[in-house]
């Protein structure tokens, strides 16, 4: 019992030594509405984004319409099991909801801080749940970076179960997924060279914008 | 031959347009095998053909707006209204949402290893969690040897819970099949839960049927959402009926999530789960007020076999109450701050349950074990009431006093429980039929506390948690308190309770002074002359826990 109680102590202190990580945090809603939500948020270590930055939401528009996603299979499966084509990311109506937003958001926040993004839908069950993908971006000049949390899952509605009576229901933990963007050519290693982004200065020169946007 | 094609017709239009992951009341992303795909509101070969004939002008784009929105129209009509999905469950949903089937299950395995000191092995613990034995209900003291260590299926249940008609209709059916840590035999399917809830007014929400009595934080919580493997000993020994943490009843409640104060008010048979007062009887000679198996003055002889079984206080019913006030945020019921709160939240809460007219025995005149329904002693005795036995009939008021914080990872609760226990037969019970040896004390109320904090190490993964918890089975008693020392590390696989790993050290310390009936000297007549706690001591076990639980 000795070498149990011995072994478990240690593990503790480890497990303490690893502790006081922390998570960002919402600072300000930017847009709130029945299929958005927009806050921004409070990274918890000096990031040093170039916000804020000004961009219409054409642009915008241009920028979210070029990204795709799939979703990062767990080891081992990613091994074996044949990967799903890239889809949108964004539906054509999900950014004429989401643009203009961002583009606010982009311009109100600090430098270290985040945009983060919650598009919302009825969901499968729609009196307990919605259906939800989620995600922040951030720009450091003249990278644009997006991640991604959860792509069309279904979120509750409330903090506990409606059915399974004061059974929590925390909502789902981030997934990994793929991100793409095309044309390709703008979507590449960043300047650190730890994290992909978009030169989105670049693609915005080169994009062709519908109406009000910057870019030609 | 016809009917056969017409059937196969049938179903080849609802595999196609079957479930509603492949509606297509108009072009939009659906889940398919795991994978989102962008559906057409049109079938592609039509539109294809109908976008050249437009081109071609064989039809004119009205025309072609007409066409395509009927197709829409017909692809909402073809499509049955079900849907079949996972998420947290099983789900079936029919109607468009009018019904809702969610089937989980969930898993709670765990190895034990423990070592008990020698008292352990004697005197044993025969007043808190006595056991029980034969028809009579003999009291027996649990007693072990020091070391063990074994594999337990600790929890194993089914869930089947929805909505009929409507959302605000729901339903909920629990069953359980596992056996308890140290049952005398091997756990069978039993209806654990079922109750339905009107949710239809946000500010009187009913509840009525089978469930856990709203009374107190420690046991309105569920096992599956636990810092700690284990509930601590004196949660369980203050639930609201002090016989179990369930009952049958009916309780008025508002949304706890819409209302910054909620109060829950039921009202319960009080005899426990899956039973009711009138299977609880004692038993009677042939003539009206005398206690079977004992000869007593003005009564007939003795006799064995010709008696009868009255049902007595029918007419009894136990009533709960509950008030939160969520002072900052909604902090819930789940054990931890799983979720990260970004704003403290913090609630503070009362209840108070009262339970009239439970024998704990006969008390005929022959104290301690008699003739009678066991179900009532049973369950005392399983939730550790057990010096509480053979005092005859009494009324319980427990009250209870919670609080709770949550903020950033870190959590902190506590509760304070109180339990009068009223005889009805007043004065010291006697322990033959002339009284002339009475017992040695009277029993006292109980009392307990427990207070319990954790902190995620890493966010919504992995967190470490202790608790300390106190109780005084019998204040009347010296030499009874249960201390008991707790601490976990859980982690918390998909960021939710749903797959959990928990490693748990406990230390547990239970005093075994004190009077109880049957079991301390003196003894009733025909008992003997040894009571069973003859040697006394410290009943102190040091165990580690290791469990894994999923529930899907």
């Amino acid at each position: 019992m000795n070498k149990w109680l011995a072994m478990f102590n240690a593990f503790v202190i480890l497990a303490l030594a690893a502790g006081c990580a922390r998570l960002p945090y919402d600072t300000m809603a930017v847009e709130e509405q029945e299929r958005l939500l927009v806050t921004l948020q409070q990274e918890v270590a000096p990031a040093g984004y170039t916000h804020p930055i000004q961009l219409t939401a054409a642009d915008a528009a241009a920028i979210l319409r070029g990204f795709s996603v799939r979703p990062q299979r767990a080891l081992p499966l990613r091994w074996y099991a044949e990967d799903n084509p890239p889809k949108p990311l964004f539906r054509e109506d999900e950014i004429r909801l989401l643009a203009p937003a961002l583009s606010r958001a982009l311009h109100l926040a600090g430098p270290d801080e985040r945009v983060r993004f919650e598009l919302r839908a009825p969901g499968l069950n729609s009196a307990a749940s919605r259906d939800v993908t989620v995600g922040w971006v951030a720009v450091r000049e003249p990278y644009w970076y997006v991640t991604v949390e959860q792509v069309h899952a279904q979120a509750p509605l409330r903090k506990s179960d409606q059915y399974d009576y004061n059974f929590p229901t925390p909502p789902p933990l981030p997934d990994s997924f793929l991100l793409y963007f095309e044309p390709g050519r703008y979507w590449g290693t960043d300047r650190s060279g730890t994290a992909r982004g978009l030169d989105y200065r670049a693609f915005l020169k080169s994009a062709i914008v519908p109406t009000g946007g910057t870019a030609r | 031959m016809s009917s056969l094609l017409r059937l196969c017709a049938v179903m080849m239009v609802s595999l196609v347009w079957g479930s509603a992951l492949w509606a297509a009341e108009s072009g939009r992303l659906v889940e398919k095998d795991g994978k989102y795909v962008f559906v057409e509101s049109m079938d592609p070969a039509t539109q294809l053909l109908l976008e050249r004939a437009v081109k071609q002008g064989t039809i004119s784009q009205e025309e072609f707006n007409r066409v395509a929105q009927e197709s829409e129209r017909r692809a909402y009509l073809l499509q049955p209204s079900y849907r079949l999905w996972y998420d947290r469950g099983f789900n079936i949903s029919l109607n468009d949402n009018a019904f809702l089937l969610k089937i989980r299950a969930r898993f709670m395995g765990r190895m034990t290893s423990r070592v008990r000191n020698d008292a352990w092995r004697n005197p044993g613990d025969a007043k808190n969690f006595p056991e029980l034995l034969g028809v009579f209900g003999d009291y027996r003291a649990s007693r072990s040897d020091n070391e063990s260590t074994q594999f337990n299926l600790r929890r194993a249940r089914l869930y089947f819970m929805g909505h009929l008609f409507n959302p605000d209709f729901k339903y909920y059916i629990q069953l359980r099949g596992e056996t308890a840590e140290n049952a005398q035999s091997p756990g069978s399917l039993q209806l654990f839960d079922w109750f339905f809830t009107s949710t239809h007014v946000p500010a009187l929400n009913v509840q009525f049927g089978q469930y856990k009595v709203y009374f107190n934080r420690a046991q309105i919580n569920s096992t599956a959402s636990m810092q700690f493997a284990e509930r601590a000993l004196v949660m369980d020994a203050f639930t609201g009926s002090g016989l179990d943490r369930r009952d049958i009843g009916l309780t008025l409640m508002n949304d706890d999530e819409l209302y910054p104060v909620n109060y829950y008010l039921g009202v319960f048979n009080g005899a426990g789960p899956n039973f009711n007062r009138l299977g609880s009887f004692t038993s009677e000679q042939p003539t009206e007020g005398c206690p079977a198996g004992v000869s007593v003055a003005g009564c007939d002889t003795a006799q064995r076999n010709i008696n009868s079984n009255v049902r007595m206080d029918l007419s009894k019913l136990m009533f709960a109450g509950r008030l939160m006030w969520n002072i900052m945020g909604r902090p819930g019921y789940g054990e931890g701050d799983l979720v990260y709160s970004e704003t403290p939240q913090m609630a503070i809460a009362g209840g108070y349950a009262y339970n009239p007219s439970i024998n704990t025995s006969s008390n005929n005149a022959f104290i301690g074990i008699d003739l009678g329904n066991l179900n009532y002693r049973r369950q005392l005795a399983a939730f550790g009431n057990g010096r509480q036995l053979g005092w005859g009939v009494v009324d319980y008021s427990t009250w209870a006093l919670d609080y709770v914080l949550k903020y950033r990872g870190f959590s902190f609760q506590t509760e304070y429980y109180f339990k009068n226990v009223t005889r009805h037969d007043k004065g010291v019970p006697c322990m033959n039929a002339a009284c002339t040896s009475v017992a040695s004390a009277l029993l006292g109320h109980a009392q307990g506390w427990y207070g319990q904090s954790g902190y995620f190490l890493v966010p919504k993964k992995l967190e470490l948690a202790a608790r300390y918890a106190y109780w005084d089975p019998d204040t009347n008693a010296a030499g009874d308190l249960v201390k008991e020392a707790n601490v976990a590390l859980t982690y918390y696989v998909n960021g939710n309770y749903d797959q959990t790993i928990t490693v748990q050290y406990s230390n547990t310390a239970m005093g075994t002074g004190g009077y109880a009936i049957a079991r301390s000297a003196p003894l009733p007549t025909g008992f003997g002359g040894v009571p069973l706690d003859a040697r006394g001591g410290t009943l102190i076990e040091n165990a580690i826990r290791l469990q894994y639980q999923i529930f899907f």
